[in-house]
């Protein structure tokens, strides 16, 4: 399909657009300094909103998926409510949605530097990312609950989220099979898990973000609140000239022509260099009819 | 970057998505309350010490396999060599050890750096 608007080829990011484009590799390194562990593992015993594993010798925070899963384990055993782990995924994801997926989480990020590798991209079609609820309900809550119902604690499950995951692959497998093979004990991680990691590598040069597209639980999960979260995409129809400079660079493959607050939205904002969307707070009604108008 | 052609979308007819305050506001105070809440809550399950395990100290035995189950409590080992009268206060006192009534409890001081 040929686009019929003249000069949409060249049409240039705005301002914003362009600032945000600058910023957010920093934004996501600055974060690293709150993952991996200033505060040593003083706070191994709160759920962050990232997806990193929580066995990484640098990791400041618990895992949520880990922590999820452990919780759906120990349900025959003894109950518990996850006050902690639905409170900081509740309000991560009411104030900002994926806000948390796009410039702040770790895993996210070494993908987008591996998507940078220059290598032509292939893109999924949307409908893979259901997979994320399949994961999540699946391997993060119903298989952990079952096998813990046949007496199998958490650690000793064969099949489970924690052995699968790419994250713990390499933030917590690696490191330590490394340190036994220098040391001259072996290889201790599996044959899968490592396989599992090969695969992650690879398929990181050929989609852009492939884990957070087809399988994280976590994101999943938090683009949940996309539709109603306090930070949001909003439209504005007179900037848009139909360019669909939002849809071309959307690094995930979002239709943000026709919807933008959208469950495949990770949130990483490269959609507003066009100048039609715009990221914004909601406002309560009164503030916004009191505000005065916008001069531009 | 790869130019997506832009479909025949009118932009007047666009809805464009503004969001409500309050629904995401009402959650995300739920949320600032659970938080708090989780923070002081005090579990079901006990520690190894004797105490009851808060929330934080349960999440953070998930990270260092600081969770302790009945069968993974190991028995005393026999005696070794061939005193009779050893093997027999050890045999007494296995027979005087209560199965344990707990069923999972927190072992606070776990430090295992991968539990998978």
């Amino acid at each position: 399909m040929e686009c019929t608007v003249p000069e949409c080829k060249q049409r240039q990011p705005t301002e914003l657009g362009r600032k945000l484009k600058r910023w957010r590799p920093w934004v996501q390194a600055g974060f690293l300094g709150v993952w991996l562990a200033p505060l040593g593992q003083w706070l191994h015993g709160i759920p962050s909103c990232v997806f990193h594993c929580y066995s990484c010798p640098l990791s400041s925070f618990a895992c949520p998926i880990g922590v999820m899963a452990n919780y759906a384990a120990l349900t025959p055993v003894a109950f518990e409510v996850p006050y902690l782990l639905l409170g900081v995924l509740l309000f991560v994801g009411a104030v900002s949605g994926s806000l948390a997926c796009g410039w702040a989480c770790p895993f996210g990020f070494l993908q987008d530097l591996l998507g940078k590798i220059p290598i032509r991209k292939v893109s999924p079609p949307a409908w893979v990312g259901h997979f994320r609820y399949v994961v999540l309900v699946g391997l993060v809550i119903l298989l952990p609950l079952i096998l813990g119902f046949k007496g199998i604690p958490y650690g000793d499950q064969i099949i489970s989220i924690c052995r699968l995951c790419p994250a713990g692959a390499l933030e917590a497998g690696l490191p330590t099979s490394t340190q036994s093979l220098m040391a001259g004990t072996g290889w201790p991680m599996s044959w899968f898990k490592t396989l599992i990691l090969v695969a992650f590598f690879g398929s990181a040069l050929f989609v852009n973000r492939p884990w957070c597209r087809i399988f994280c639980p976590l994101g999943g999960l938090l683009a949940l609140f996309n539709r109603f979260s306090l930070f949001h995409l909003r439209f504005k129809p007179s900037e848009c000239v139909e360019c669909n400079l939002c849809r071309s660079r959307c690094p995930m493959g979002v239709n943000v022509d026709q919807k933008v607050n959208v469950s495949g939205c990770i949130r990483c904002l490269e959609c507003s260099t066009c100048g039609a969307l715009e990221p914004c707070f909601a406002v309560p009604k009164e503030t916004a009819k009191s505000a005065p108008p916008s001069q531009t | 970057m790869r130019h997506v052609p832009q479909p025949p979308l009118v932009p007047a007819l666009r809805n464009v998505e503004r969001h409500d305050f309050w629904p995401g506001f009402i959650a995300a105070l739920i949320g600032i309350i659970l938080t708090f809440c989780g923070a002081r809550h005090l579990t079901g399950v006990d520690t190894v010490d004797g105490g009851t395990a808060t929330e934080t100290q349960l999440v953070k035995a998930f990270s260092f396999d600081g969770l302790q189950y009945p069968d993974q409590v190991a028995p005393p080992p026999p005696p070794r060599g061939n005193d009779p009268e050893a093997l027999e206060r050890w045999a007494r006192q296995a027979r005087n050890t209560e199965a344990p009534t707990w069923k999972v409890r927190v072992d606070t001081a776990a430090k295992t750096p991968c539990p998978t």
